[in-house]
C-alpha cells in the first residue's frame, strides 16, 4: 500500500496512465482556444460573431477610457520624520523683521506647516504694504535663478564673473558704486565697510525714492545728525503738519499709534491738527482744520508761521493755527519739504515753539531714510563720465524711481560691471550684466537698527522658495569672507574672544541671549545720556531760518502739479501684490490704478469731466500733462474733493513695466514729474478712462446717523452729544426700536457674546485691517474689470464720506425743493470734512439675512455671529439684498484656479499664502465677514484645553488685531473684565441703523472732531 | 301689443353650425400650416436657442456673466419671473373665477388663455433655479428628508413660499387645463381616420382617456371643472401675494411695502389679461379664428385693464403717498429716487404705460378696436415688466448706506435670456395651436344657440 497513491484527481491518474503524466507537463491541460477568436484570419469562419466583436470593443473602450480616467494628481507631501516644532493644525510664530527700503516693521509671522501665511503686529504698528509682504514672498514672478546677461544662469558662473571682474577693477584702481536703499542694518553696514576694504574705491550711495534729503540736510546741518527726528504725536496739543502724511506714507508707519493716543476724548484733552496741504492725504483727512494752498505757497506759509511766531503778522489763512501753537504747551510741526531750506525753517519754527527734546527730538533719531540726492547726482553725472566701473545695486529700482532714469540708463551703458540683486527683473535688473536675486525678507537673516537704541532682529520663517541667495551673502562671497551670513550677524552682536580681528559689539551676551533675543525679534539699549545729548543743547539755540530766502509763490493763474504716494503701493516695489492693488485708495476709493486729482472748480475751468457710466461705474476725461518739459500723456484725471484748486497730483508707484503679472501696465509712472512744478494740462477730446471704484457715492446724503459725530467742546459739556436714538411713536409713547420688537431671540446673558466696537475718532482709514482681512480669510482678489462692475470681495470696507455743502438745515432755510436738496447733496464740498467708517457684516441678532435664505445655509450662532455655510448655499443672493448694510459677497465666478483671475489663486506659488483654516469658496455661495470665527474657536479650544477661561486680551479679530491704533476692539461683552464691555457702556456707543432694530453684535463710537 | 326682448349679441358669428365649430377647431390640428405659422415659429424657435444658450453660458461660467453686482443682486431675473407669473394669472382668472360667475363669453378664450398661464409660469420658473448660484443643489430648497442631519429648509423665507406657491398654482392650472381637454381631444379622435393617421389618432385616443361622452362622463366632467375652478381660484390671489411677499417682508425701502399683496395680484391680472390680447390678436388670425374670437371678448378684456390698470395706478399713488405720510427719510428717498433718480425713465415708462395709456379705454372706438388694443396691449406689456424692474432694481441700487450705492446695467447674457423666454412661450404657443384644440369647443357648443339671433334670422 506504500506505493499507492494518497490523493488522485482520477483513475487514470490511479492507475499512472501515460497520458496524465503528459498532460502534466502542459501548463493548461486543455489548449486555451486563442485562435478561435485572434488567430483566425478569416474572421468570418471563426467563432467570434460580429456581437462578440462589438462586445469586446466595448469593453476595450470603455476599459481604456476608465483607465484613462485619473483622479488630478494633488502634490501632497507629507512628513516623512515630523519636525518637532511643527504641529499639523497648530501655528506658530516667529519674530521677525520687515523692511524694504521703505516700510520697517518689527513683525511676528504667523507660520502653518511651515509657511507664512500672516503678519502680525510685534513691536511697531503695520500698515497695509507690511501686512501685503508675505503675499510678495510668494510672487511667482520673482527670479528664480541668478541671471547672467539676461539668461538663466548659475551661482558658481556667475561670482566667478564678477569677483574677477571686481578684481581686474580692483587692480586697475577703477571705481565701484553700490547703490542701496537706506541701509538700517548695522551689521550690513559693517559688511560694506568690509566690501569696500577688499576692493578700494568703493562709493557706498543710499537713496530713497521718495527722498528725505532735504530734511536730513537740514538737520545735519542744525544739529549734525543726518537722521529724522523721533517725534511724540502724543504729548503734542498743536500739531501742524505742512503737506507731511505721516498717518500714511511719510516717515515711519508708528506714528498713528502715538497720533491717535493724543486723540483720545475720553481724557477731554484731545490734540488739535491742522494739516496745510493741497493735495488730500489720509493725515490732512484726518485733520481738524485743513488749508488748501498750492505746493508753491508752502515755503511762503511757513516763513510767515516762523514771522508770526516772532512777533510778525501772519497770513490771515493761518491765523487760527498760529494763536493756537502760540497758547499751547507743546506742539509739533512738520513738512514733507525735500528742500533743506525749508526745512531749515521747519526746524526753527519746532525750536521757537520749545518743541526739541519735548515733542519730538534728535537726540534719539530715527534712522529710517538716509538716502542722499547729491551723492545720487554724482554718481548719475560719474557714471556718464564712464567713471563708474562697476555698479551693484541693492533694494533699488532706479530706472523707474528717478526723476532723470534715462539719464541713469544712458550712464549704465558706460559701466563695466551692473550687477542687480533685484527679486524681480524690474525696470533696472534688465539693463544689468548680472541679476543675483536677493531673498525675501521672510527668508532672509538681519537685523536692523530704525532708531536709536532700538535694534530689531530678522529671520527666516521659510526655507528659500527659489534659488536666490540673500544680499549679504552675496557681497560676503564677493568679499573672499567664507562666512555665513548669519555667522556674520552673530559674530557682529557677541563679543567673541577668540576673533580678535573682529571683536562684537557685545549687545548680545551669549547663545541663550542670541535665542531670547531672536525669539522676542527686538531689544533696546538703554542709553539715557544719549550720544546727540549734548550736542542738541548746544545747537539747539542757534536754530534760526536762511535769510535771505526767495519764498515765493508763483502767479495764481499756473497750475502746479506735486507727486504723491497711495497708501497701498507706496513706492511701487510692491506693485505686483494683487491685494495691494485691489486695495481702495482710502480717499478716492479707486483701485488697480493711478490718475491726476483734481479739484472740481479746476476740472470745469479745463472741461475736465467725471461721470458714472449705466452700470455705475466711473468714466473720467483724459489730459495730456507737461511739467518741466516733461510729458505725460493719456492720463486719467479724477475728481478729488480736497485737492486745493490750481494744484493737481498723482501717485507715484504705478506704471511698471517689469513689475509682473499683476503689476505691469497699471496705471503710468509719476516719477519723472517728482520734482513737480507748473504743469502744462491740454484735454485729450474723444477717449475717456475707464476707473474701477469701490464707492461710487461720496456723500452721507443727509443720513447723520450713519457716521454720528460731535465736536470735542459738546462731547466735555454732554458724552452723548451728537448720540441720540431715534424713538418710534407707539400708542404708550416714544420708544426705541428695540422696545417693539416682534422678535424671540437668543438670550445673550451667558456664555460668549462676541462684540465689536469701532472708534471712528481713532480711526484714521489706513486699510491696515482690509489687508489683514484679506490674508486672514483668503478673500479673493477679482482684478480691475470685476471691480469696475461693483463686484469687490471685501469683506471688510471702509466707507468715506465727505461733507456737502447741501444740508437739510440749509435747504429749509433757503426753501429748496427736496428734488433739489438731494440732488445737490451728491457733490461733495470742495473743502470737505472727511470721515472713515470700516464696515463689515455686522453680525446683527436679527438679522435680515438670515430670515430670508431658503436653505438656512446662513444662521445665527448662540454666540452673536451670524454663520455661513458655505456647503448649504445654493446662491439666490436674497441675503445679499436684504443686508441693509450691503456686507456680503456673492462669487460671480470661480476666483481661484482660474485663468481668468490670473491672481494669487491661480498660481501654486500664490495659493501658498492661503490660511488653512479657512475654505476658499466655490463659485456661486455668497461669503461675509465671520467675526474670524477660526480664532475664536482657536482660543476657546486652547482654554479648554488648558481648563481655564478664555482670556480676553488673547480674543482678537485679524481686523482688531492690525489696527494700529485700536479703534477696533474685539471681546466677549459678557466678560466682566473685558474691554468690549466698558465700550459698549460707553455714551459714544451707537449702532449702525439702530432704527431697523436689526440688533447687531458691532458697533461702533461717535466721532469726535476737535473743532470749535 | 308685441314685446320682443332684445336679442343679446351672439357670442359666436357667423352662424356656425356644430359641425362648422368641430371643423374649425380641428382644422389647425388637421391641416397642414400656413405661412404665418412657419415665420413665427422659426423667429420663436431661434429665440429660444439663442436664449437656451445664454442659460447654458451662465450655468457654465457663474452668474457673473449677468450684470449683477454687491449692491443690486437681483435684477432681470427676478423682473422676468415676476413678469411671467403676473402673465399667467389671466389665464385662471379666466378659466376659474369667470367660470364661477358664469361668464360664457369666457369660453372662447379660456383655453387659450390657461395654455398661455401654463406656458408663462413655465418660463417663471426658470429663473428661480437659473438665477441661483448653483443651480445644480437647487433640491436643496425641496424639504426633501436627507442625510444631512437634521438639516430642513427654512420656513421663514418668501422664496421658500414661493417653492410651494409655484407648484401649487402650475399644478392645479395643468390639471384643470388637461380635465377641460378631455372631450376636445376626444372629438379630434373621433374624426382622425385610423387609416391616414394611425399614429396620431391612438395618440389622440391616450390623450382623451377613454371618453365617450356618456352622460356621465359629462356629469363627472361638470363636477371636477367646478371643483377645480373652486381650487384655483384662491390660487390667483394666494400665488401673486407671496411672490410679493418676498419683497413686503424685506427691511429694503420700496420693498418693504403691505400695500404689495393686493398690488401685485392686480397688476398681474392687468398684465396677464394684456398678454391675453396679444396672443389672441395674433392666434385669430393665424389659425383663422374670427368668428370666435371677437371684438366682444376683445372689449370685455379691455374693461378688466381698465379698472385694474387703474387700480394699480392707484396703487403706485399710494406708495408715493405712504412714503412722504411714514416721516422716514429712507422711505422718502427711496421714492424720490424712484421717481427723479437716475432711473426715472424707468418709472415713466411704467407710469406711462400702466397707467396714462389704458385710459383711453374710456374712448369706445379705442375700446372696440383690435389695433388699438393689440398696441396698448403691448404697452401694458411693457409698462408690467418696468414696473417690476423699477420695484428690484430701483430699491436696491440706493439703499440704506449711501457707500454701496450703484447702478445696474444689463448684460447681453440678461438680454438674451430674456428674448429667450419669450421665445421659448412663442414656440410653445405655436406648437400648442398645431396640436391641441385652442377652444373648449365642446363647452363653447352649449352657448351656440344661446342669442336666438340664428333663429330670428331664419325667420
Amino acid at each position: 500500500m506504500t506505493k499507492e497513491k494518497k490523493y488522485w484527481k482520477g483513475l487514470s491518474e490511479l492507475n499512472n496512465d501515460p497520458i496524465v503524466e503528459k498532460l502534466a507537463q502542459n501548463e493548461f491541460s486543455e489548449e486555451i482556444p486563442v485562435n478561435e477568436f485572434l488567430g483566425d484570419s478569416d474572421l468570418g469562419s471563426g467563432s467570434t460573431s460580429r456581437r462578440d466583436f462589438l462586445k469586446f470593443l466595448g469593453f476595450s473602450t470603455a476599459a481604456a477610457t476608465l483607465a484613462s480616467c485619473e483622479t488630478p494628481i494633488q502634490k501632497v507631501i507629507p512628513y516623512v520624520v515630523k519636525p518637532e516644532e511643527v504641529i499639523p493644525g497648530v501655528a506658530n510664530y516667529y519674530a521677525t523683521t520687515i523692511y524694504d527700503g521703505h516700510d520697517f516693521a518689527s513683525v511676528l509671522v504667523k507660520t502653518r506647516e511651515g509657511r507664512p501665511i500672516k503678519i502680525d503686529p510685534n513691536k511697531t504698528a503695520l500698515n497695509a504694504r507690511i501686512q501685503s509682504s508675505v503675499l510678495s514672498l510668494y510672487d511667482s514672478g520673482r527670479l528664480r535663478n541668478p541671471m547672467k546677461a539676461g539668461v538663466d544662469s548659475d551661482w558658481e558662473t556667475v561670482d566667478a564673473d564678477i569677483i574677477s571682474k571686481l578684481n581686474e577693477i580692483k587692480d586697475k584702481g577703477g571705481n565701484i558704486a553700490l547703490l542701496t536703499s537706506t541701509i538700517i542694518s548695522p551689521t550690513t553696514e559693517k559688511l560694506i565697510t568690509d566690501f569696500s576694504a577688499k576692493y578700494g574705491n568703493v562709493k557706498h550711495i543710499q537713496m530713497d525714492a521718495v527722498s528725505y534729503s532735504g530734511m536730513l540736510d537740514a538737520n545735519a546741518s542744525t544739529f549734525g545728525v543726518r537722521a529724522l527726528p523721533t517725534y511724540y504725536f502724543d504729548k503734542a496739543e498743536v500739531i501742524v503738519s505742512f503737506g507731511a502724511d505721516f498717518l500714511g506714507n511719510w516717515g515711519s508707519s508708528d506714528y498713528a499709534a502715538d497720533y491717535a493716543f493724543g486723540r483720545n476724548p475720553k481724557n477731554e484733552k484731545m490734540s488739535k491738527h491742522y494739516q496745510v496741504e493741497s493735495t488730500l492725504t489720509l493725515t490732512g483727512s484726518n485733520a481738524d482744520d485743513r488749508i488748501q494752498i498750492k505746493p508753491s505757497e508752502q515755503a511762503g506759509l511757513l516763513s510767515d508761521l516762523y514771522n508770526a511766531l516772532n512777533g510778525g503778522t501772519a497770513d490771515s489763512r493761518i491765523s487760527k493755527m498760529v494763536s493756537a501753537l502760540k497758547s499751547a504747551n507743546s506742539s509739533i510741526v512738520v513738512c514733507n519739504s525735500n528742500d533743506s531750506e525749508v526745512q531749515t525753517l521747519v526746524n526753527a519754527i519746532n525750536n521757537t515753539l520749545g518743541n526739541y527734546e519735548n515733542t519730538l527730538t534728535l537726540s534719539s533719531p530715527s534712522y529710517l531714510k538716509k538716502g542722499n540726492d547729491t551723492d545720487v547726482a554724482t554718481l548719475v553725472s560719474d557714471m556718464n563720465a564712464g567713471n563708474i566701473d562697476a555698479l551693484i545695486t541693492y533694494n533699488v529700482n532706479p530706472s523707474y524711481t528717478l526723476v532723470n532714469a534715462d539719464e541713469f540708463n544712458t550712464g549704465l551703458t558706460k559701466v563695466g560691471l551692473k550687477v542687480s540683486t533685484s527679486l524681480y527683473m524690474d525696470e533696472t535688473a534688465i539693463n544689468m550684466d548680472y541679476v543675483c536675486p536677493d531673498n525675501h525678507n521672510l527668508e532672509s537673516w538681519g537685523d536692523a537698527k530704525s532708531s536709536h537704541g532700538f535694534y530689531t532682529l530678522m529671520q527666516p520663517t521659510i526655507n528659500p522658495l527659489f534659488k536666490g541667495r540673500q544680499f549679504q551673502d552675496s557681497l560676503l562671497t564677493w568679499s573672499g569672507n567664507p562666512k555665513k551670513y548669519y555667522d556674520y550677524i552673530k559674530d557682529h552682536y557677541m563679543n567673541d574672544e577668540d576673533d580678535k580681528e573682529q571683536p562684537g559689539l557685545d549687545l548680545i551676551s551669549n547663545e541663550a541671549d542670541w535665542n531670547k533675543k531672536l525669539h522676542d525679534g527686538f531689544f533696546t539699549i538703554d542709553d539715557t545720556e544719549d550720544q546727540f545729548a549734548d550736542q542738541m543743547k548746544k545747537e539747539r539755540k542757534e536754530v534760526s531760518p536762511p535769510k535771505e530766502h526767495p519764498f515765493k509763490s508763483s502767479s495764481s493763474d499756473y497750475i502746479e502739479f506735486e507727486v504723491s504716494e497711495k497708501i497701498s503701493m507706496g513706492n511701487g516695489s510692491q506693485s505686483n501684490n494683487p491685494w495691494l492693488q485691489e486695495l481702495p485708495d482710502p480717499l478716492s476709493r479707486a483701485c488697480w490704478d493711478n490718475y491726476l486729482t483734481m479739484s472740481a472748480t479746476t476740472a470745469r475751468a479745463l472741461g475736465i469731466k467725471n461721470w458714472n457710466v449705466s452700470n455705475g461705474a466711473l468714466n473720467g476725461s483724459m489730459v495730456n500733462i507737461t511739467v518741466d518739459g516733461k510729458t505725460l500723456e493719456n492720463v486719467p484725471v479724477m475728481i478729488q474733493p480736497g485737492q486745493a484748486n490750481g494744484s493737481v497730483s498723482m501717485a507715484v508707484g504705478y506704471g511698471r513695466k517689469n513689475a509682473g503679472k499683476c503689476g505691469d501696465g497699471v496705471g503710468i509712472n509719476a516719477y519723472p514729474l517728482l520734482n513737480g512744478g507748473v504743469a502744462n494740462i491740454t484735454i485729450i477730446e474723444g477717449i475717456h478712462h475707464e476707473f474701477a471704484a469701490t464707492q461710487l457715492h461720496h456723500t452721507m446724503m443727509g443720513r447723520d446717523m450713519i457716521v454720528k459725530e460731535a465736536s470735542l467742546t459738546d462731547y466735555i459739556k454732554d458724552n452723548k452729544a451728537g448720540n441720540h436714538t431715534e424713538l418710534y411713536h407707539t400708542h404708550d409713547g416714544p420708544k426705541k426700536a428695540s422696545e417693539v420688537s416682534l422678535w424671540d431671540e437668543f438670550d445673550h446673558t451667558t456664555g460668549h457674546f462676541w462684540n465689536l466696537s469701532i472708534d471712528l475718532t481713532s480711526c484714521i482709514g489706513c486699510a491696515a485691517c482690509v489687508i489683514s482681512c484679506h490674508a486672514e480669510n483668503n478673500v479673493a482678489v477679482v482684478g480691475k474689470e470685476e471691480v469696475r462692475k461693483s463686484r469687490d470681495m471685501h469683506w471688510l470696507r471702509i466707507d468715506r464720506y465727505f461733507s456737502s455743502e447741501m444740508t437739510e438745515e440749509r435747504s429749509a432755510e433757503e426753501k429748496i425743493s427736496a428734488i433739489d436738496m438731494y440732488a445737490k447733496m451728491e457733490d461733495p464740498s470742495e473743502k470737505p470734512d472727511v470721515v472713515f467708517q470700516p464696515v463689515m457684516c455686522q453680525h446683527c441678532n436679527h438679522a435680515p439675512c438670515e430670515t430670508v435664505c431658503p436653505v438656512a445655509a446662513t444662521t445665527h450662532g448662540t454666540e452673536g455671529q451670524n454663520h455661513m455655510a458655505y456647503n448649504r448655499c445654493v446662491g439666490t443672493r436674497y441675503c445679499a439684498n436684504n443686508c441693509p448694510y450691503k456686507v456680503r459677497r456673492f462669487n460671480w465666478f470661480q476666483y481661484s484656479d482660474n485663468d481668468k483671475f490670473d491672481y494669487n489663486m491661480n498660481d501654486d506659488y500664490g495659493k501658498m499664502v492661503l490660511n488653512p483654516d479657512v475654505v476658499v469658496r466655490s463659485r456661486g455661495v455668497i461669503e461675509k465677514c465671520s467675526m474670524c470665527i477660526q480664532k475664536i474657536q482657536e482660543i476657546k479650544l486652547e482654554a479648554k484645553k488648558d481648563g481655564t477661561k478664555v482670556k480676553d486680551e488673547k480674543a482678537q479679530t485679524a481686523c482688531s488685531s492690525a489696527c494700529p491704533t485700536n479703534a477696533l476692539v474685539f471681546g466677549d461683552v459678557n466678560d466682566e473684565t473685558s474691554e468690549i464691555q466698558k465700550m459698549k457702556k460707553d455714551d459714544r456707543a451707537y449702532q449702525l441703523l439702530e432704527h431697523l432694530n436689526v440688533a447687531p453684535s458691532v458697533f461702533y463710537q461717535t466721532k469726535i472732531r476737535n473743532k470749535a | 301689443m308685441h314685446k320682443e326682448s332684445e336679442i343679446r349679441d351672439p357670442l359666436i358669428l357667423g352662424n356656425k353650425t356644430y359641425h362648422d365649430i368641430s371643423r374649425d377647431i380641428s382644422r389647425p390640428v388637421e391641416g397642414k400650416a400656413n405661412k404665418y405659422w412657419w415665420i413665427l415659429f422659426s423667429l420663436s424657435a431661434a429665440l429660444m436657442l439663442w436664449g437656451f444658450a445664454c442659460m447654458a453660458y451662465t450655468i457654465g461660467t457663474g452668474i457673473g456673466a449677468w450684470g449683477l453686482n454687491k449692491t443690486v443682486n437681483w435684477a432681470w431675473d427676478i423682473t422676468n419671473f415676476v413678469w411671467w407669473i403676473g402673465i399667467g394669472h389671466a389665464g385662471t382668472l379666466i378659466s376659474a373665477v369667470l367660470l364661477l360667475f358664469r361668464q360664457k363669453w369666457r369660453m372662447s378664450i379660456n383655453r387659450s388663455a390657461e395654455a398661455m398661464t401654463i406656458f408663462g409660469v413655465a418660463q417663471a420658473a426658470l429663473f428661480p433655479l437659473i438665477h441661483m448660484g448653483r443651480p445644480w443643489l437647487a433640491y436643496y430648497v425641496f424639504p426633501i428628508p436627507n442625510q444631512f442631519g437634521s438639516l430642513w429648509v427654512n420656513f421663514n423665507s418668501p422664496l421658500l413660499w414661493d417653492v410651494f406657491a409655484i407648484s401649487t398654482y402650475f399644478s392645479v392650472s395643468v390639471v384643470f387645463w388637461y380635465i377641460g381637454l378631455i372631450p376636445d381631444f376626444a372629438m379630434i379622435r373621433d374624426r382622425m381616420s385610423s387609416k391616414v393617421a394611425p399614429m396620431k389618432k391612438q395618440l389622440y385616443s391616450l390623450l382623451s382617456f377613454g371618453w365617450s361622452g356618456k352622460a356621465k362622463h359629462w356629469q363627472r366632467f361638470e363636477e371636477v371643472s367646478l371643483v377645480l375652478a373652486g381650487l384655483a381660484t384662491p390660487l390667483v390671489f394666494s400665488v401673486h401675494s407671496i411672490v410679493s411677499m418676498d419683497f413686503a417682508t424685506s427691511v429694503i425701502p420700496g420693498w418693504h411695502t403691505t400695500i404689495f399683496p393686493p398690488y401685485f395680484v392686480l397688476g398681474a391680472l392687468f398684465s396677464g389679461f394684456a398678454m391675453v390680447e396679444t396672443l389672441l390678436i395674433i392666434m385669430r388670425k393665424v389659425v383663422s379664428l374670427e368668428s370666435y374670437i371677437t371684438i366682444k371678448h376683445i372689449e370685455y378684456m379691455n374693461v378688466i385693464i381698465l379698472l385694474t390698470g387703474s387700480l394699480v395706478g392707484t396703487a403706485y399713488i399710494t406708495e408715493l403717498f405712504m412714503s412722504w405720510y411714514s416721516g422716514v427719510e429712507f422711505e422718502q428717498y427711496a421714492f424720490l429716487n424712484r421717481a427723479t433718480g437716475p432711473y426715472w425713465w424707468a418709472y415713466a415708462i411704467m407710469m406711462t404705460c400702466n397707467v396714462l395709456t389704458p385710459q383711453l379705454y374710456w374712448i369706445g372706438a379705442i375700446r372696440k378696436s383690435f389695433v388699438w388694443t393689440f398696441v396698448l396691449s403691448i404697452f401694458v406689456n411693457i409698462g408690467m415688466w418696468f414696473e417690476r424692474f423699477v420695484i428690484i432694481v430701483t430699491s436696491l441700487h440706493r439703499d440704506y448706506l449711501p457707500s454701496a450705492w450703484t447702478m445696474f446695467s444689463p448684460s447681453f447674457i440678461d438680454i438674451g435670456i430674456f428674448l429667450g423666454t419669450i421665445g421659448f412661450f412663442f414656440t410653445l404657443f405655436l406648437l400648442y395651436s398645431r396640436t391641441f384644440p385652442v377652444i373648449a369647443q365642446a363647452e363653447l357648443k352649449t352657448i351656440l344657440k344661446s342669442s336666438g339671433s340664428e333663429y330670428k334670422n331664419k325667420k
